[in-house]
């Protein structure tokens, strides 16, 4: 079955900015994912990784430099038509992102005017997509000041879900939002999936919602790919310690499981000083002297994932022992 | 061991178009030397305005209806408007949720935190200043100095409130959502930061945050708000091993963090918050709570319990689940 979005080697260059020069920055570096239809797929990594550079690229809102993106099989090439009128973006930040001088009601209905699709009936459309998100019919008068975070988030959704897209792309969908809403939020997405076959790439760094939605999960450093596998597996037995560190990093909601030392230290290294070898050597906790040197591949590390580290092999041999032994 | 920080019966109301808003109901809580306490809620609860209270910095349209708010016993109110400002900043020190409001774009970190040490005492070198900007983690702090707010990224920002704030050698450090905008491995690192603070602080720290994994990593003890109240206080443990009041448990339920993944739905709590220019008769919880009876939407709850506070009518008969 073909993908509903196959990113094939992609990279982004942005300009270094300053008059004199025209050298560019790589952002991101042949990355490549593919989402499946009604598949649920996780982009983490931290701020800075290139998450939103991906997610914008996608949407053909940032131009890419080098790869290629499918979408349902077909290369996009200029034509966004097609991409556009059936994927939706939901933003970040749910309130900015609506207009405010809009009423919800028009709000909802704008991607058939923007793709020019008749809209014979707009009051009973609005109704419908905002019912399909839980709202009632009065907010359809609100604007979008006028509503609770939660509020805006469903009628970002609401928006997205217009043009019934086959691929959702969310950007932090649950950022700043209070846990009983996030619940909510995740819950909706759970049911547009199960109920109208929707495929979902997942922008986030919070690991809790990427456990909830995702089937399959891509972490980002520094632009590049460095673990993907299913979900369940790389939370069970992280192959690259990046991906170990972020699990370990994420706050215990249980007092009891504190934990004592640091995972993780320091921050993302700037895209103008990327390290030498491996990119995540200087964070590194179990960095060796090749690791300084030699920049590791993304490799096949069993049970259909993949690591780009020196040493994932190893490492997914001790924890998979009785495995190991009986595959040789 | 003695309060450090306490508010008794505290009210806070702020005036709004047609009449007011009651962010503060009747709130008791204290913190005692070497504590750390955490102030939790969904957003809208209060907590803020707690926090903006414990400092003496109510924003413009808010009036202390009732209550005291008290400094080693001295009650905060009663004291001149120069001895308040003293303590502001000196005896008590804040950092919020997003630094960069805090800080003058045009002026670079050195000059910056140099001009709050002097407005809060005595402008402190520069030197003195970057020893502390190391001890919070700041690598090449003699940079950091000449650097611009934008230059820095969040987690170092976030980093630099906190270095500020610790020059003052305040009693009470006050942080108001302080691991919100950051990432995962920023929050870790200021969580971490905030622990190796209190082993050589002697002072008292209060957290206020809507996220409990933060709660659960910092703090010694917890008081959960609700529109406006501390519906239950508890030992960190025992709030998280044995919530009492219906709020503390649905929040604690419904926390995707918490939820054991691969259960398709999460519980919820909902509805929300209730409006607090309007609030209803009873318990304010009862529109959203499971246990909820007709004594509770007719009669607010009184505080209850042994050791540890909640406000529930049904606190002392509840099995727990
Ligand atoms: N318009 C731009 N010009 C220059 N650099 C940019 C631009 N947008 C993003 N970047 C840089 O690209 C990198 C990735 O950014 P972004 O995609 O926003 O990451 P994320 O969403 O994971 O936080 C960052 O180092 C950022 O500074
Ligand atoms: N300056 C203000 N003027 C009017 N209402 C306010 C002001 N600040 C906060 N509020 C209201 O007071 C209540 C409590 O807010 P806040 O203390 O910020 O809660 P929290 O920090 O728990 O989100 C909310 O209903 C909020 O809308
Ligand atoms: S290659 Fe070396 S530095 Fe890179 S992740 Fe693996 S062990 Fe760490
Ligand atoms: S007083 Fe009643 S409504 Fe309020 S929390 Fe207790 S049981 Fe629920
Ligand atoms: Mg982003
Ligand atoms: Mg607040």
């Amino acid at each position: 079955m073909t993908a509903v979005l196959d990113l094939r080697a992609l990279s982004v260059d942005l300009p270094l900015g300053g008059f004199l020069t025209r050298a560019r920055l790589p952002i991101l570096c042949d990355v490549s994912l593919s989402v499946g239809r009604g598949e649920s797929v996780a982009l983490v990594g931290e701020s800075g990784s290139g998450k939103t550079t991906l997610a914008r690229a996608v949407m053909g809102l940032t131009p890419i430099s080098g790869g290629s993106v499918f979408f349902e099989g077909q290369r996009v090439d200029g034509d966004l038509a097609r991409l556009r009128r059936n994927a939706a973006m939901m933003f970040q930040d749910a309130t900015a992102s609506l207009s405010p001088r809009l009423t919800v009601g028009y709000l909802v209905t704008e991607p058939f005017r923007i793709h020019g699709l008749p809209l014979p009936d707009p009051a009973a459309t609005a109704r419908d997509l905002l019912a399909r998100v839980g709202l009632p019919p009065a907010i359809a008068r609100r604007y979008p000041h006028e509503l609770s975070g939660g509020q805006a988030r469903r009628v970002g959704v609401a928006r997205a879900l217009a043009l019934d897209p086959r691929l959702v792309v969310a950007d932090e969908p649950t950022a700043g939002l209070d846990v009983s809403v996030q619940a909510e939020v995740l819950n909706l997405m759970h049911d547009l999936r199960a109920g109208m076959g929707l495929a979902y790439l997942v922008i986030t760094h919070n690991l809790a919602l990427v456990r909830h939605v995702a089937d399959r999960v891509v972490v980002l450093y520094l632009g590049r790919v460095v673990e993907e596998g299913p979900t369940a597996r790389i939370f069970a037995a992280p192959a690259h310690p990046y991906t170990a560190s972020l699990i370990a990093a994420e706050p215990k909601p249980d007092p009891r499981r504190r934990r004592a030392d640091l995972a993780i230290r320091g921050e993302v290294p700037s895209v103008l000083r990327r390290p030498a070898g491996c990119e995540f050597h200087t964070r590194c906790p179990l960095v060796r002297d090749l690791c300084r040197s030699t920049p590791p591949d993304l490799v096949p590390v069993g049970d259909g994932r993949q690591a780009r580290c020196h040493f994932a092999d190893q490492r997914q041999d001790k924890q998979g022992e009785r495995h190991a032994v009986d595959h040789r | 061991m003695s309060a450090l920080l306490s508010v008794e019966n505290l009210s806070v109301s702020y005036r709004i178009p047609g009449g007011r808003l009651r962010a503060l109901r009747d709130v008791t809580l204290s913190v005692r030397r070497g504590e750390v306490l955490g102030i939790v809620g969904e957003s809208g609860c209060g907590k803020s305005t707690l926090a903006a209270a414990m400092i003496g910095l109510l924003p413009q349209g808010a009036t202390v209806e009732g209550g005291a708010i008290r400094l080693e016993g001295e009650d905060m109110r009663h004291l001149s408007p120069d001895r308040q400002r003293g303590i502001r900043g000196r005896s008590v020190a804040m950092v919020f949720q997003d630094p960069m409001t805090a800080f003058n774009p045009v002026l670079t970190i050195g000059r910056q935190v140099a001009d709050f040490t002097g407005a809060h005492g005595q402008r402190l070198p520069q030197a003195e200043i970057a020893a502390m900007l190391e001890r919070v983690g700041i690598p090449d702090p003699a940079r950091c100095l000449g650097r611009y707010p934008h230059e820095l990224s969040g987690g170092m920002r976030q980093r630099v409130a906190i270095a500020a704030a610790l020059l003052m050698r305040p009693d009470v450090l006050i942080a108001d959502e302080p691991t919100t905008a950051l990432d995962v491995t920023m929050e870790a690192q200021i969580i971490h930061l905030l622990r190796a603070l209190r082993a050589d602080f002697d002072g008292a720290i209060v957290i206020v945050t809507h996220h409990l994994g933060v709660i659960a990593e910092l703090c010694d003890r917890v008081a959960v708000m609700y529109a406006g109240e501390v519906v239950e206080e508890a030992a960190v443990d025992d709030l998280f091993h044995d919530p009492r009041h219906p709020y503390s448990r649905a929040l604690l339920a419904c926390d995707p963090a918490v939820v054991i993944p691969g259960t398709g739905h999460l519980p919820t709590i909902g509805g929300r918050v209730p409006d607090l220019s309007v609030l209803p008769a009873g318990c304010a919880f009862a529109a959203r709570c499971p246990l909820a009876d007709a004594l509770c939407r007719t009669s607010p709850p009184r505080v209850a319990g042994q050791g540890r506070s909640v406000l529930c009518h049904r606190a002392a008969t509840q099995v727990a689940p």
